[in-house]
């Protein structure tokens, strides 16, 4: 008797396990579908001296074979005609089988980078809308079950593998972050929950912090990052809203700018002391001249606290205010007015700023790679100025990309990211001066190029000795 | 045995020709070395805290003044102790210091030299400029505390260039003077004791060695001593003058600008809103002559004197630069002002565990800041308001309660005012060019 009824509790146990998670042979048949949404991506960074292969994952969104790459998977500095030979490879094929892509641009507004697969390649994908739920901006529950898609490395085929976990919480950091009780996907690669459909995209960067204790150290916090799985994941209206951003140009234009510099948040105590309440506020330490700021009156040390009428929303950490005006500003078109409620002088005024393009990107700028002095300069642009704390209307000079050790230029003391302002005694006023300056120190057949160079503030001579013959 | 003999004998006295004969002046030079044990203040950690340090002196006058180092005893020190050859204990004050030079001037306790009956003795400079590469000279001092050593060594080099920004305790130093280079073993605690040659004569104030390396220590040259030992005596301090360009050593670069051989000195860099950036003065040009008398900077050695030529210009005073650029020759007439160090005055505010520096106009400058207004925060301390709120080293402080602070004197009004009625404050600071705000509670 006293049998039974542990065999009846037993089974009772049983049944309540059943009706919380799915059959393990339905989660195979729900990996494999899904399995068709996701690539492994291998592309490589041409630099003067040699090129970089690196590895990523994309997810597909439409049946064209658009794909996107998290924002963190290209490198900032590779400029798009550095990204060279996209290959896309299928989960678990040999590696001898793959198709190449087309690098599409990044989108100003959600990071996301774009690629797009070559017909032949897209045979067999899916976009990943073809798993979404009916309602598709419902959240996913706290505590809910959810599961995702690893993928190995290339010497493993890129094979997938299968995680599981349970949703922790949902952050605005400020995009919607889910977080789950341990990784329950590779960066880039889908999320779902127990009936299939699609919540996310493994996210990378969400670091956990650790003690740790060995017999040399003794408890040392140390923040863990896990880079081949993400235990954050972006929530799936994250990757939705990049449905219908694909960039028609690598730089990702028109990208709407407002010339503010550092903005900075209040936290709660100096809120309160402002007289917020508990609402959020952000500190203006610069305007730029020239920008659309500086059009509209703002001044530097005035407090952002609402936009187009509504209050700053208050987000943790506190810098994640930051991050979504930011984002509410590339959200919006050049063009575009918005209203600015800020505090100056303890009194709130209300500013329109008609949204201006952004000036060219030390990425758009143009560059040239001299190999014989084994420097690669290139255009300054506004943004360069302003970090060199002088006045951005005057962009003379060129910028200093790349030196090549022990080249001529290396060895007269050059280093990356210094402002050539002159060439052989001569001004440098814009990039081509500065081409053909250069083009003429090299075949002159002079033993010396000499440069006037600014570096933190300071100029200082260089001289680079030029070989024989060069 | 008669020929084992002759050749000890011969061994001695070849040995004996090259130990240095104890001259009399040489033992009167010995009598005249002192140690020095300083207490100071140190404000970094938002607090004020004595730390202590031990270093060397050589007296150089009747009425007790002591040559040291800057970085021996600084502004900051609160007692000096001085030990005499003979052992006794003697208290000292500072006169002055300049650390440009890294050169202090004491004064021994005349009244307690007097009541005590202590003797001293005086040392006597050498000339400097007659020394040559591979001389013998002595450091004496009291290196890791060992009062009385004695080392020896050759002059390595008698015109060393040696500048350092931050050198003598975050103060600039070595851009006025050159240094004499020697193997004679320098550690610390040698600092402040003298250099002499085998006559006992001062031709150097030993003040730094490069660490991790072999024999190679620097002392101030005895002229360049001498001259700021007779500033300091009658000012405290020395006043130089400063037209704002860094000069860098032409070498190879005659060809370029079309100079003939040793002629001018290029200029790198022109600080910006200096006199010489007012004038029109910029980076890559060359400097021929000032006030009519020609310049020759082709190395690094010859820069100094150079920049203390204009230096022993009085303040406001105007200097005529003849200078090279693209080709042509045109003067520029320079007014002079103030050379002031990049350390601005410093305190520490107890209430708020925050020790604070005025911005200089250097230091200004140098970290391109708009202007001089604010003062920077050097330290914070742990669980005070001034660290809770989040401020922290390197911070400019702009405005307290909305009123702009510039002075040590702002900051301690409103800090008074605090800790008479504790109440919340609104604290804006800059880091970077980044505007933050800050509230510091009780």
């Amino acid at each position: 008797m006293r049998f039974s009824i542990l065999s009846r509790f037993l089974l009772f146990a049983g049944i309540c396990a059943n009706g919380l998670e799915a059959d393990s042979s339905d989660f195979a048949t729900l990996l494999e579908e899904r399995l068709s949404t996701v690539v492994a991506v291998e592309f490589a960074i041409e630099h003067e001296l040699d090129r970089t292969v690196n590895y990523t994952h994309a997810l597909v969104i439409d049946n064209n074979g658009t794909a996107i790459i998290e924002a963190s998977a290209i490198s900032d500095r590779a400029t798009p005609d550095q990204l060279v030979e996209f290959k896309v490879y299928r989960p678990g094929q040999p590696t001898t089988q793959f198709s190449s892509a087309e690098y599409l641009g990044q989108d100003g507004y959600t990071t996301w980078h774009f690629i797009r697969i070559e017909p032949a390649g897209r045979i067999g994908l899916r976009p990943i809308t073809d798993f979404l739920a009916e309602d598709a901006s419902a959240l996913p529950r706290i505590a809910e079950p959810i599961w995702g898609i690893g993928l190995r490395q290339k010497d493993e085929d890129f094979a997938p593998y299968f995680l599981r976990s349970h949703l922790s919480m949902i952050q605005r950091l400020p995009q919607l972050t889910g977080i789950a009780l341990n990784e329950v996907a590779s960066r880039a690669c889908p999320v779902f929950n127990d009936r299939g459909e699609f919540i996310g995209v493994g996210a990378s960067g969400f670091g956990q912090r650790m003690m740790i204790y060995s017999q040399r150290r003794r408890g040392e916090m140390s923040v863990l990052i896990n880079p081949d799985e993400a235990a954050g994941f972006r929530l799936a209206g994250e990757v939705l809203s990049a449905l219908g951003r694909v960039p028609d140009n690598p730089f990702g234009r028109p990208l709407p700018w407002f010339g503010i510099d550092g903005i900075d948040p209040v936290d709660p105590d100096v809120a309160q002391f402002l007289g917020l309440g508990s609402g959020a506020g952000l500190v203006i330490s610069e305007i730029l001249k020239g920008s659309p700021a500086e059009d509209a009156g703002l001044l530097p040390r005035d407090i952002i606290i609402a936009l187009d009428g509504m209050p700053l929303p208050r987000l943790k950490p506190d810098e994640v205010v930051s991050a979504h005006l930011m984002r509410e500003v590339l959200k919006r078109e050049p063009g575009v007015t918005l209203s600015l409620t800020i505090l100056r002088d303890r009194t709130e005024l209300e500013i329109p700023i008609e949204l201006g393009n952004a000036p060219k990107t030390p990425k758009e700028s143009s560059r040239r790679y001299f190999e014989d002095l084994g420097v690669t300069v290139r255009e300054t642009v506004f943004s360069d100025v302003v970090a060199r704390r002088e006045d951005p209307s005057d962009l003379n000079g060129v910028i200093v990309h790349f030196v090549k050790p022990s080249s001529p230029v290396g060895t007269a003391g050059v280093r990356m990211d210094d402002w050539i302002k002159e060439i052989d005694g001569t001004a440098v006023g814009d990039y081509d001066q500065a081409l053909s300056l250069l083009e003429a120190a090299e075949a002159s057949g002079r033993p010396e190029l000499v440069m006037l160079v600014s570096r933190g503030g300071e100029t200082a001579v260089m001289r680079a000795k030029l070989s024989p013959g060069s | 045995m008669t020929w084992l003999a002759a050749t000890l004998i011969g061994l001695f006295l070849l040995q004996s020709r090259t130990v240095a004969e104890p001259t009399e002046g040489f033992r009167q030079l010995l009598d005249a070395v002192v140690r020095i044990d300083v207490r100071e203040y140190a404000y970094e950690a938002g607090s004020k805290r004595f730390q202590s340090g031990v270093g060397s002196g050589v007296i150089v006058s009747d009425d007790g003044l002591i040559l040291t180092n800057a970085h021996v005893v600084g502004l900051r020190a609160v007692e000096i102790n001085v030990t005499l050859s003979n052992l006794e204990r003697v208290g000292a004050e500072l006169v002055g210091w300049d650390h440009w030079t890294d050169l202090a001037l004491l004064r021994l306790d005349a009244e307690e030299v007097a009541r005590k009956g202590f003797e001293f003795t005086v040392a006597e400079f050498g000339d400097t400029k007659d020394l040559y590469p591979g001389e013998t000279v002595y450091a004496v001092g009291t290196p890791h505390g060992l009062t009385r050593t004695v080392t020896r060594g050759i002059i390595s080099n008698p015109r060393r260039f040696f500048a350092d920004s931050r050198g003598v305790k975050g103060y600039e130093t070595g851009q006025f003077n050159t240094w004499l280079q020697t193997d004679a073993a320098i550690n610390p605690g040698n600092s402040g004791g003298p250099l002499v040659t085998s006559a006992g004569r001062i031709v150097g104030i030993n003040s730094r060695g490069y660490t991790g390396a072999d024999n190679l220590g620097f002392a101030i040259p005895s002229d360049t001593a001498q001259r700021v030992m007779h500033g300091l005596a009658a000012d405290g301090r020395i006043t130089r003058s400063y037209i704002g360009i860094v000069p860098g050593a032409l070498r190879d670069l005659e060809d370029f600008y079309d100079l003939e051989l040793n002629t001018g000195m290029l200029i790198n860099s022109v600080d910006p809103g200096s006199p010489a950036a007012q004038a029109g003065l910029r980076g890559g040009d060359i400097l021929l002559a000032i006030d009519g008398e020609p310049v020759d900077g082709r190395f690094p050695e010859q820069l100094p004197p150079i920049k203390h030529r204009i230096a022993i210009q009085p303040v406001g005073s105007e200097l005529s630069l003849t200078v090279k650029r693209n080709g042509e020759t045109k003067d520029y007439v320079v007014e002079t002002e103030e050379l002031v160090s990049r350390v601005g005055e410093e305190s520490v505010v107890e209430v708020w565990g925050l020790s604070i520096r005025e911005v200089s106009r250097t230091y200004a400058r140098e970290n391109q800041f708009p202007d001089e207004e604010g003062v920077l925060v050097i330290g914070v301390q742990r669980g005070f308001p001034a660290r809770v709120a989040g401020l922290s080293t390197g911070d400019v402080i702009t405005k307290i309660n909305d009123q702009p602070v510039s002075t040590i004197e702002d900051v301690m009004a409103a800090a008074e005012a605090y800790a008479a009625n504790p109440e919340k404050v609104l604290v804006e600071a800059r880091r970077q060019f980044r505007v933050s705000l800050y509230v510091l509670k009780p």
